[in-house]
């Protein structure tokens, strides 16, 4: 069941993106522009409709819906996602405690069929999430630390004035040989970004596609992953997002993984 | 009856505050048709139809899963699988009906998993969501930050099923003379003195995931009182007969289990402990062929990736204390279980492997198996069940029926 393990909390690296215009600066170090990106304001808490759909060469397409939660709890962020479609995984659910320390993400997952919950190792962040093209670390919450980040120029992208990052991992045996980010100048998120398989080939390409400005917090609502060598893709849309509502602590728990939505 | 009737109230109770609400309707529709190597018969052919009917509200919810097995000679089997209701609370919540429950980090292993009694018609063979019986129950849960202590009551007991005279899956014991069975203490009189008790305090942590347990059960299978008739007329004892009463025992029950991630690998135990359970012997002192003994079942288990494989193994034993010659079970039995699989095509193939291996009786079934999602509602499943190994062992003594089967199911 590891094709279910997925963190909202990655989901809202890449499509929850928030940094206050005021503080561009014309002589950002790539690191610094990456950090600005990493360590946004995303807000105490979030729910969101997560739609994934899974467009093969052909055109088909396979739909994936979930409903999840997130909450900031200082040194914890934990998160909980209640899949709805398709059928065969229905009530399944999903629980991850991400930490601010160097200590592994703590997942669990609750097969409804078998009517357990499931300690899972989160491990193996280069697999791919349910089928798509988005691997748990594509999603996850990777550390600044974990690469070398390096300014290359600034660009005009679809009419968006950004900053162009090259960021090469610090472990050689990394699924992606390095990664090009456009990162918009006005409010630090990514606008798109390129992945390098380990031969230095264009391998995938994250397009976002819509964004939208929610209790003062800029939320990337659509986006889309496609895999330039086997011509499939995946977009993502958040739907229904709000933010600081107050979740409490009691909602990520064992009892309502099991309850359900 | 009474239990039934009791249901039926809590039904109606429900209704009046879910009738503003949406029933959610979800199941499979599946046939499964299974072929035997050896002979050619058909094992099995059933058309399965699974509905889960179920409604909640912020204070009540209701779950009813029928399921409709149709097999080859147009019999019907209609079994509700559950039906119960549930209320919320602010810090507890109550499940009260017919329900199945799970307990324990084993898979595919049963061992403080205890409260829901098996379905062993077809062995070890059904889905593990089908192995299980329902039980009227009345469920209990208190939370308390990650804790959660839970009790449960059943008040009649409902014993594990197991395959009939005439299935493939009946294993014929063998008598020195005929035996006379009297059926008169088989059943268990449903009544408060008889009903079962399950607690259990369990707890998720940023460390350590683990749960304590106990039981004041009946033991699911029967125990076979046996007594002798022998004939001294010739000066020699002669075995003439034996008068055969299967009867059910109370059993005192405690332990534990938990699950850890150590690194890349997520480390599982489990353990259970039984007081005074009864085995047979050959003892010809032993009153009715038995002895009283407490055994252990318990497990250890790993689960880990290699590459992109996803791994699962289990190292379990069941070992009888103050052990005593004569007695027909193995002072241990150990038994590995071992899972491979392997995702691809975007997760619409799956490879699986997954086997139990008898290491005392040097036996062992296989189970590998393909599923191909079409759509996301439609899957094929091509699998063999494969008995190798000793003809007396839990798993070679089924050498005859290893088979291939294949299941089409639609979900909705």
């Amino acid at each position: 069941m590891r094709k279910l393990q997925i963190t909202t909390a990655i989901i809202a690296i890449i499509l929850v993106s928030g940094i206050s215009s005021d503080v561009i600066s014309q002589d950002l170090s790539g690191k610094q522009i990456i950090e600005k990106v990493y360590n946004r304001e995303t807000g105490d808490d979030q729910t969101s409709d997560l739609t994934m759909t899974l467009i093969n060469r052909s055109g088909s397409q396979r739909v994936r819906k979930i409903k999840q939660f997130t909450k900031d709890m200082g040194d914890v962020e934990k998160s909980i996602m209640f899949f709805l479609a398709p059928a065969d995984v229905k009530n399944t659910s999903f629980m991850s405690w991400a930490y601010d320390t160097d200590k592994s993400d703590d997942q669990w997952i609750y097969l409804p069929a078998l009517k357990k919950t499931k300690r899972i190792s989160s491990d193996s962040k280069s697999d791919y999430f349910m089928g798509s093209d988005f691997t748990y670390d594509d999603l996850g919450d990777r550390k600044l630390e974990d690469d070398t980040h390096k300014f290359l120029r600034e660009e005009t992208m679809d009419g968006v004035d950004c900053y162009v990052v090259e960021s090469i991992p610090v472990d050689e045996d990394y699924m992606y040989s390095k990664t090009l980010v456009w990162v918009n100048k006005s409010n630090f998120i990514g606008v798109k970004k390129e992945y390098y398989d380990e031969d230095e080939d264009l391998l995938k390409i994250l397009s976002i596609k819509d964004s939208e400005e929610i209790s003062g917090i800029w939320v990337i609502t659509k986006s889309e992953m496609k895999n330039v060598q086997k011509n499939h893709r995946t977009t993502i849309g958040l739907s229904n997002v709000q933010i600081n509502t107050g979740l409490t602590e009691s909602k990520f728990s064992e009892r309502m993984m099991i309850r359900g939505l | 009856m009474k239990t039934k009737g009791f249901i039926l109230i809590l039904l109606f109770i429900a209704s009046q505050y879910t009738t503003a609400q949406n029933i959610d309707i979800g199941g499979y529709v599946r046939n499964y048709t299974g072929v035997m190597f050896e002979q050619g018969d058909f094992s099995i052919l059933q058309n399965t139809l699974n509905l889960d009917f179920t409604t909640s509200g912020d204070k009540v919810a209701l779950k009813a899963n029928p399921m409709l097995y149709h097999y080859n000679a147009d019999s019907l089997s209609l079994t509700m699988r559950e039906l119960y209701l549930d209320l919320y609370f602010d810090n507890f919540d109550i499940r009260i009906g017919k329900q199945q429950v799970v307990w324990g980090k084993a898979d595919g292993a049963f061992i403080t998993d205890v409260v829901s009694p098996l379905n062993l018609t077809e062995f070890l063979l059904p889905d593990f969501d089908e192995i299980r019986r329902g039980v009227n129950a009345v469920k209990f849960d208190y939370y308390l930050g990650n804790s959660t202590f839970e009790a449960i009551w059943i008040p009649n007991f409902t014993p594990t099923e197991t395959p009939g005279a005439g299935s493939i899956w009946y294993v014929q014991p063998e008598f020195p003379v005929m035996p006379t069975f009297d059926w008169s203490k088989s059943s268990v009189n449903p009544s408060l003195e008889n009903s079962e008790l399950f607690i259990k305090y369990a707890a998720l942590t940023s460390v350590i995931d683990f749960e304590f347990m106990g039981g004041y059960t009946w033991d699911d299978f029967p125990t076979m009182h046996v007594a002798k008739q022998v004939d001294m007329s010739t000066g020699a004892p002669v075995l003439t007969g034996l008068d055969i009463t299967p009867q059910h025992h109370r059993l005192y029950l405690g332990g534990g289990s938990f699950s850890t991630q150590i690194k890349a690998f997520v480390l599982r135990g489990e353990a259970a402990y039984y007081n005074g359970k009864y085995f047979q012997t050959e003892d010809p002192f032993a009153v009715d062929a038995l002895v009283e003994k407490d055994y252990l079942h318990y497990l250890v288990g790993l689960d880990f990736n290699l590459g992109n494989v996803k791994i699962s193994s289990q190292f379990i034993q069941e070992t009888i204390m103050d052990y005593e010659e004569g007695m027909l079970k193995a002072e241990n039995e150990n038994t590995m279980t071992f899972l491979a699989r392997y995702d691809m095509l975007r997760e619409t193939l799956h490879l699986e492997l997954f086997s139990y291996i008898g290491l005392t009786n040097e036996d062992a079934l296989i189970r590998p198996k393909i599923t191909y999602d079409f759509d996301d509602s439609f899957s094929i499943l091509l699998g063999a069940n494969i008995f190798v190994g000793e003809e007396d062992g839990r798993f070679g003594q089924y050498g005859d029926n290893s088979m291939g089967y294949m299941k089409l199911k639609y979900s909705f």
